[in-house]
């Protein structure tokens, strides 16, 4: 059974089991996959490939569309300041900077995305090969420095807002509409896998939120 | 206390308002962030007291949204970028 971060002697010590580490960084994968600054031949294209995430949102249609309240009330300027229509989980990580000005929105975005996305996937890429590496030749015990533990941190927050947009959760009490609609459905269903892994990240990265606390 | 005009170049409008208007950087409210992880960035970003971060963070959480900075468009394009890169959702604007 995991146990969360907890700060010793200037470390941050958590205890992940081989299934529940492979499914972070598997995720985390898949996450600096959509990030990372495309390539300039397939320039735009964005991961959709057969990946984790499909697979955990297959079957969720009907849930996760349910689920969107007034989308138009919570985010009424941020359509129609993206030019080309992109991954949205995308415009979630680099969301539209000025909803006043379009032109000094895409301005920005010119200027910082590919910065965002080379940091965002450097990010990824230590918290993958942190938690890709069992600490003390110990199976389950994950152990990470200070720079360790804030690219996990970020990586957490990131692959959260991947996931927390292919579940449609749009309001503070989403996740708990769809916890109740997901308690009716078998034990089986992707959309309770879907949200089980959810609650699992929500759950760890708190308690490295915590630990991290300055 | 009071400034009594001298002799002025004279500044059109628009200019005065390019130079005074300050600008600010919002952060809106979001159902994924944690309020911890908000808390824990405003200190560690902007170095701001445990009071004041956790401040800024309930009025996100509560009003939607809140001014957690404010300077010269360049500082808040920085800003901006930055809890971007933290995975907040930052955006900057003319203080109007």
């Amino acid at each position: 059974m995991a146990r969360g971060f907890k700060r010793r002697d200037g470390r941050y010590a958590a205890k992940l089991d081989a299934v529940e580490r492979g499914l972070v960084v598997g995720l985390m994968e898949q996450v600096h996959e959509l990030v990372a600054p495309p390539e300039p031949s397939t320039p735009g294209e964005a991961a959709s490939d057969g990946d984790e995430f499909d697979r955990i949102v297959a079957g969720l249609g009907g849930i996760g569309q349910g689920v969107s309240l007034s989308a138009d009330d919570q985010v009424p300027e941020l359509s129609g300041d993206v030019p080309a229509p992109r991954d949205p989980a995308l415009d979630r990580l680099l969301p539209t900077a000025n909803r006043q000005d379009e032109q000094m929105a895409a301005e920005f975005r010119r200027l910082t995305e590919d910065g965002l996305r080379s940091r965002k996937a450097a990010n990824l890429s230590t918290a993958i090969a942190a938690l890709s590496a069992p600490a003390d030749g110990k199976d389950d015990k994950v152990s990470l420095d200070q720079e360790q533990a804030l690219a996990v941190l970020i990586s957490l927050t990131d692959v959260r807002l991947v996931l927390g947009e292919r579940l449609g959760l749009k309001h503070d009490d989403d996740v708990e509409l769809l916890e109740e609609q997901a308690s009716s459905l078998p034990p089986d269903d992707p959309a309770v896998y879907a949200l089980a892994v959810y609650d699992f990240l929500t759950w760890l990265q708190e308690t490295l939120a915590h630990a991290l606390r300055p | 206390m009071s400034i009594a005009p001298v002799e002025q170049e004279t500044v059109s409008p628009d200019e005065v308002a390019e130079v005074d208007v300050p600008w600010i950087t919002l952060v809106w409210n979001d159902p994924v962030n944690l309020m911890s992880y908000v808390t824990f960035v405003f200190q560690s970003y902007f170095g701001y007291p445990k009071s004041k971060a956790e401040k800024l963070m309930m009025d996100v959480h509560v009003k939607g949204r809140a001014v957690v900075s404010n300077g010269t468009r360049e500082q808040m394009e920085t800003d901006t970028e930055a809890l971007q890169g933290y995975g907040l959702w930052a955006t900057f604007q003319k203080d109007d």
